[in-house]
């Protein structure tokens, strides 16, 4: 299995908990024989590409330098996941089974690869905007959410780390309990369940 | 028919969504790219009562759900748009099976969207700058115009090849952006002329009535009233004029200088001598145009000057400040009288000369018109981008990519 990760946050680069978490499961992904490939944001303090334990990492920076805030920036730094997302396509032959996209930052890039290729993907919710900003609806966060719904919306599944985010996403979004996966990181079988649930996207369509 | 090229149009405005020159020019190029042969498809912003998918003249427009929810400002709304429109885009090039040779991008409005769809589907982006971030505000001051250019820089950075609509915009672009020469193209601006054509036999006689008396002559700006199109140029050059040639001055358009302007003309005892009309239809301005004895263009910073092209399809002799794309479309004392920026006494120079020799002014305008047809014609611009599309295609099929 080839699988694309798309997460504004990886080490070296933390900004919460999600980085680590994405480092081991990207880790036990390899182990398990899943062609890894993490796009990530490029701090400056890394290189470009790297390939810690077998995670073929790609890391982009924004081309617009200059920006107003966080919701601008990461609108802009969304071609450069593209492009660094089809530049793996192109070189795998296309043979992708599947993307696992992270949070809201990089659902324009998941949603515009699934457009383009047909590719499925996860939407692998860490936190959402309702709790992130305590129900505060000011234009920005309505932009943030509208963002989280339209990746819940085309996701094919969606994984939660809990019952409550479970139920959070159904309250809030209204996505159909049954298109929600529980996989949580501190279960025995976590990685067999991530396993199960990508199997589940990708299909038939393993090309290995 | 068997189309030879396939272009996929970005555009944030599109008839019936009219907000400033970008909707007419795509518009009048997509037409005329498809009558020569060219299969166009144009992904644009939806607009209340038209349809999502509809053609017209043969040119496949495609209407996306612009973001719609309250936006924090302008410029994070074209970035949510573009969302929408790269997803929209995406999918129709999957539909059409990747047949699709170029995506022309016009403006940084729709920057996102075109730059994501060329490393996506791997096909060669073009682009057309048809104004600045830093020409518009006249400098770059704060954090948000500077993210805009940067928008526009990463545009141009993307565009296998960068289109300006005049001498002066290729110079002002290479300029703001630091682009290599070889990048930049020039395809002007155009007029559709049949739509100045209309009735030959209509008598405007009643219509010119309403604006001026049978003794005075009519005086044309055409403008939105801000600053940089040079409008307080022109209301103080009327006391010069009129002291010379008995005329009314007709101000079309809107903007933030109207109530000072309105003033102004006041406490100058002119308000019998100027009329504000405000935005007028597109018939009256038209027939507007027809009626005027001269049309005046006196702006300060103009990246092409299409009104002076609309008053030349018209017939109507033009006054032009010498500056920016209007130094270009007029030839001074043949197709046209240009006179010194920021000048009143100039300008009321070249209004009196133009309303004193009816024959001169006959001379210029039909030497203008007769350039319109040569220059600024609609088929002749879009064989011109047609001609910068092959160029494009042609190097791109020596790439890795093609």
């Amino acid at each position: 299995m080839r699988v694309i990760i798309l997460s504004w946050e990886f080490p070296p680069r933390m900004v919460g908990q999600l980085a680590g978490y994405v480092k081991e499961l990207a880790l036990q992904l390899v182990k398990r024989n899943v062609e890894t490939h993490v796009v990530t944001y490029h701090d400056f303090l890394t290189g470009e590409h790297g390939e810690p334990g077998g995670v073929m990492t790609y890391r982009v920076t924004n081309p617009v330098r200059t920006h107003i805030g966080v919701l601008t920036w990461v609108l802009t730094l969304n071609q450069e996941v593209e492009r660094a997302a089809a530049n793996i396509y192109y070189k795998a032959d296309k043979k992708i089974n599947l993307i696992d996209v992270y949070d809201w930052h990089f659902i324009q890039s998941a949603v515009t690869l699934k457009k383009a290729f047909n590719l499925p993907f996860i939407y692998s919710v860490e936190s959402l905007e309702e709790h992130r900003s305590h129900g505060a609806n000011y234009p920005f966060n309505m932009a943030i959410k509208s963002l989280e719904w339209l990746g819940l919306y085309e996701a094919k599944k969606v994984i939660v780390k809990s019952e409550w985010m479970r139920d959070e996403v159904v309250r809030i979004y209204h996505v159909p309990i049954n298109k929600i996966r529980i996989v949580t990181p501190e279960s025995k079988t976590w990685i067999k369940n991530v396993l199960e649930t990508y199997n589940s996207v990708a299909g038939d369509a393993v090309p290995k | 028919m068997t189309q030879e090229l396939t272009v996929m149009m970005l555009t944030w405005e599109f008839p019936p969504r009219i907000i400033g020159g970008i909707s007419p020019h795509v518009y009048h190029l997509s037409k005329n790219l498809v009558r020569n042969n060219v299969k166009v498809y144009v992904v644009t912003c939806d607009f209340p009562g038209a349809p999502q998918h509809e053609t017209v003249s043969g040119v496949e427009i495609f209407r996306i759900d612009s973001y719609k929810n309250p936006s924090p400002d302008f410029a994070t709304w074209v970035y949510l748009m573009n969302v929408n429109m790269q997803k929209e885009a995406a999918a129709l090039i999957n539909r059409l099976g990747g047949k699709v040779d170029i995506i022309h991008a016009h403006d940084w409005l729709v920057a996102n969207a075109g730059i994501g769809l060329k490393h996506v589907f791997r096909k060669p982006l073009l682009a057309t700058i048809h104004s600045t971030e830093v020409g518009r505000r006249n400098g770059i001051h704060f954090d948000y115009e500077r993210m805009i250019h940067e928008t526009e820089a990463w545009l141009t950075y993307e565009a296998w090849k960068v289109i300006c609509c005049s001498n002066y915009m290729v110079s002002h672009v290479r300029w703001a952006f630091g682009l290599p020469k070889d990048k930049l193209d020039m395809v002007p601006n155009g007029v559709n002329l049949q739509e100045y054509a209309g009735n030959k036999n209509a008598d405007l006689t009643q219509f010119r009535r309403k604006f001026a008396l049978p003794a005075e002559k009519l005086v044309l700006f055409v403008g939105r009233l801000v600053y940089e199109k040079g409008i307080q140029v022109f209301v103080n050059a009327i006391p010069k004029v009129l002291e010379k040639v008995n005329a009314k001055f007709v101000i079309v358009g809107n903007g933030y200088m109207k109530e000072p302007l309105l003033n102004l003309v006041k406490s100058m005892g002119l308000s019998h001598k100027v009329m504000f009309t405000g935005f007028v239809d597109d018939n009256t301005l038209k027939n507007l145009q027809k009626c005027a004895d001269v049309s005046v263009v006196p702006s300060l910073f103009e990246p092409f000057g299409i009104v002076a092209l609309e008053a030349m399809a018209a017939k109507s002799p033009v006054v032009v400040s010498d500056t920016g794309g209007l130094s270009e479309i007029v030839e001074h004392g043949v197709t046209g009288v240009k006179v010194y920026p920021e000048n009143p006494v100039s300008l009321a120079w070249g209004i009196t000369k133009v309303l004193l020799d009816k024959k001169y002014a006959g001379w210029i305008s039909t030497n203008a018109f007769k350039r319109m047809q040569e220059k600024y014609d609609w088929n002749k611009i879009s064989q011109q981008t047609k001609a910068v599309c092959q160029a494009v295609l042609n190097e791109y099929s020596r790439s890795f990519w093609a």
